[in-house]
């Protein structure tokens, strides 16, 4: 479903991206894990062409999206959904208006099969009868579940999710991981989670790459990542024993 | 500074007008190719215009009452003083007027929209709005941009308006110049070049300020502080822009209007 | 000082903000040298507890006492000695951008302490060394990372040689390995002086790391965890759930 070949991005004599490639089969799960500054959102932000590479090749659905102009993306931004950090929701719209805010510019559809889209969406993060509020009028939870709604409405093939959890206290923390496993489940959507949470990478992911400086040094399944003697790696496994009871 | 932190500089402000031009040719194109809805810009006018009218008109008045004391003092010596409200309002529109609004405005709405769209850019509403499949300039930057420039001929007729209340009623309490005889010349007085003059500088102060605080806002990068500085980089860039662009205008028609009157004569 | 009195202590302290009860009744001590943090659910009040306890704000009702001085009812003159022992961290570092990281460790001890020039260069070394940042001295705040950000924050904070710090969650939006090696520093630094450190975060391994004494800020009120070891078997379900991640229990989840 996605396949990256020695992707290389720099920004002006810093080179990001040292040449990066992966595959990632339909309906998989996959986690990026790094420290902070290593380049997770960058490789996030390639594939929906918010960055564009310098060398490689990106392949999403077997289409090569690397060189494609900001209107043939529109297509491949319609097959994947991207959840931001920080919820990103425009203030100025309804809550209603912000999950219908991609179904109406992707796709062509009466006001009423947007209203059951968006209910249908709402419902998916467990959220209801907040469809008039506006996003300030709401708790930080709330919001980030709106905006997980916001990109689960247009059923994406793709789910693309940017630390969804970092800075969020435990049972948070808990309740969007869970989100995120139940969401890829029901859309049978293909998903990568960059995130710094290993003990979360190890219960739901199918495959694990640790990121460092801009290289891999480590992918695989969380059996192997379990196994896996990279310092880096090693590092990110010492805590785990205390969390793995969370899931 | 060190000559090659000079020359970095200088190489800064360049590649800054470079971009900036390729920011409005984005703009010019996408208003072209995929014209943002009318209602949105409908709103952004109204939002810009109600945001001013009371300031814009509060200064217009005092600004009407400064250049009639100004005056009255002046032309009484020469006995024109039955001249007041015509030369004050013509003075208004053609330099003070389109001047002042433009400054108020590059403090109220030129802020308020590079604040805007620099926290939508940093709290990554920009990229949302792209990933969900629509285009930013045209969603955001197209109808902010038009409102700026339209609503700008709202407020400068807002604040005419005012100022000739202003100057009225400092022409009758301070040089007994009833309020018919202060608006009787004003209709000769204010003639086709001066509106043409007048109007066409809030045009170009409009279009400076319109460009200088979306490409401000939507280029913002680096969190709050970020935002912060955008918000500064376009109160002191349309100032000094706007200074300059005043005297580039004047110094033009000033020579049109040389050139219209001797061919006449 | 009196040696017996704690660093820090709350009598009966209410703290509402536009007439909304934030904390009601908290009575709280925190003894000398004593490693305490804050967790709980955000919007709770984590923040308002510690301001409140390094004196930043000033409670409805109650006494807040730092070093056995009851802070806001006791004349500005009397306390600007003590002032000198508190230390703050703030979330977001407050760095002076407009000054090299040299230079952010040594204003506050030009302006504070009115050491000779010399000491001060000595001491900047010293804390930059200390924090594993030597390199950064003639760097400004902005051409480093976010994870030396905050060890150049921690750094500016113990240049003074507080008695008592304050930190505002020391490693938010941090990956847990720099995180974790920003907390070593905090603790290390704090044996050397035998400070008194609060500390909040919503990290649960950073509180096993850094505390003696865990205290979880949770409907108004400020419950005793208890330490590392002890906090799995403590029987209120609010800290059960809340250290497990659970989705089911007391705490309402994003809401």
């Amino acid at each position: 479903m996605i396949h990256f070949k020695n992707v290389v991005k720099r920004f002006g004599d810093r080179t990001i991206l040292k040449g990066i490639s992966f595959d990632l089969d339909e309906g998989e799960i996959l986690f990026i894990l790094g420290t902070s500054g290593t380049g997770k959102s960058v490789l996030l932000k390639t594939i929906v062409g918010l960055l564009r590479s310098d060398e490689g090749e990106i392949y999403i659905d077997h289409q090569e999206v690397t060189k494609l102009s900001e209107a043939d993306f529109a297509p491949i931004r319609k097959k994947c959904g991207m959840v931001f950090q920080h919820p990103a929701l425009f203030d100025s719209m309804t809550i209603f208006d912000n999950v219908a805010f991609g179904l109406r510019k992707h796709f062509k559809m009466s006001e009423a099969e947007i209203k059951v889209k968006v209910r249908n969406a709402l419902t998916m993060v467990h959220l209801t009868g907040i469809e008039n509020k506006y996003p300030s009028e709401i708790s930080y939870g709330m919001q980030k579940r709106v905006s997980l709604a916001r990109t689960v409405a247009i059923v994406p093939r793709v789910l693309l999710f940017d630390e969804p959890t970092t800075g969020l206290d435990p049972v948070t923390t808990n309740a969007v991981n869970m989100l995120i496993r139940d969401l890829s489940h029901t859309l049978g959507a293909t998903s990568i989670v960059v995130s710094h949470d290993m003990a979360c990478a190890l219960a739901i992911a199918n495959k694990i790459i640790v990121l460092d400086q801009g290289n891999i040094v480590a992918q695989g399944t969380p059996q192997e990542i379990l196994q896996c003697r990279v310092p880096l790696v090693e590092d990110f496994l010492i805590e785990v024993k205390n969390d793995s009871q969370l899931l | 500074m060190t000559p090659n932190s000079f020359s970095h500089y200088i190489l800064n402000i360049f590649s800054e007008i470079g971009s900036l031009i390729l920011f409005l040719k984005e703009v010019l194109i996408t208003s072209i190719k995929y014209p943002s809805s009318r209602q949105q810009i409908l709103e952004q006018i109204w939002q810009v215009t109600m945001q001013s009218v009371s300031t814009t008109s509060m200064a217009g008045f005092f600004v009407g009452a400064i250049m009639a004391i100004q005056f009255a003092m002046q032309m009484s010596e020469f006995g024109a003083i039955g001249y007041l409200g015509g030369l004050t309002t013509s003075g208004t529109i053609r330099e003070v007027g389109p001047l002042l609004i433009a400054f108020l405005l590059s403090g109220k709405i030129g802020a308020y929209t590079s604040a805007e769209l620099g926290t939508m850019r940093v709290t990554e509403q920009i990229d949302a709005i792209r990933c969900l499949g629509a285009n930013p300039i045209q969603e955001l930057i197209v109808p902010r941009f038009i409102a700026i420039v339209i609503s700008s001929f709202f407020l400068l007729g807002a604040g005419l308006i005012m100022s000739v209340f202003g100057g009225a009623l400092m022409g009758y309490l301070f040089a007994g110049v009833s309020y018919e005889q202060y608006v009787r010349y004003i209709p000769s007085l204010i003639t086709l070049p001066s509106i043409i003059s007048g109007t066409f500088k809030s045009f170009v102060f409009a279009f400076i300020l319109g460009s200088i605080c979306t490409y401000q806002g939507y280029k913002t990068t680096g969190g709050a502080k970020g935002v912060g500085r955008s918000v500064v980089n376009t109160a002191v860039l349309t100032m000094m822009c706007i200074v300059v662009a005043d005297w580039i205008t004047s110094t033009l028609s000033d020579l049109i209007l040389k050139m219209i009157t001797e061919t006449i004569h | 000082m009196d040696v017996a009195s704690p660093s820090l202590e709350l009598k009966n302290v209410d703290v509402h903000f536009r007439g909304e009860p934030i904390l009601s009744a908290i009575n709280l001590q925190i003894q000398p040298g004593e490693r305490v943090s804050i967790i709980g659910p955000s919007g709770q009040g984590k923040s308002v507890l510690l301001k409140t306890l390094a004196g930043l704000i000033i409670p409805t009702r109650g006494h807040v006492f730092i070093q056995g001085c009851d802070w806001h009812h006791t004349p500005k003159d009397t306390k600007i000695p003590l002032l000198k022992n508190l230390g703050m961290l703030f979330q977001k570092n407050a760095l002076f951008d407009s000054l090299s990281c040299g230079e952010n460790i040594a204003f506050p001890l030009r302006e504070v302490n009115h050491l000779p020039e010399e000491d001060i260069q000595k001491l900047v070394a010293y804390f930059l060394e200390a924090v594993a940042i030597p390199h950064a001295k003639n760097l400004y705040p902005d051409e480093i990372s976010g994870g030396m950000q905050k060890r150049l924050g921690i750094a500016r904070a113990l240049a003074l040689d507080p008695q008592i710090l304050f930190y505002d969650d020391p490693t938010a939006g941090l990956d847990p390995i720099t995180s974790r090696k920003i907390v070593d520093l905090i603790c290390e630094l704090q044996k050397k002086k035998n400070s008194t450190l609060v500390a909040i975060t919503n990290d649960m391994n950073r509180a096993y790391q850094m505390s003696d004494r865990i205290l979880m800020v949770v409907d108004q009120a400020v419950l005793e965890a208890g330490s590392p070891q002890s906090i799995r078997s403590n029987q209120d379900p609010r800290i059960q759930q809340f250290i497990n991640g659970k989705l089911s229990g007391p705490l309402t989840v994003m809401a």
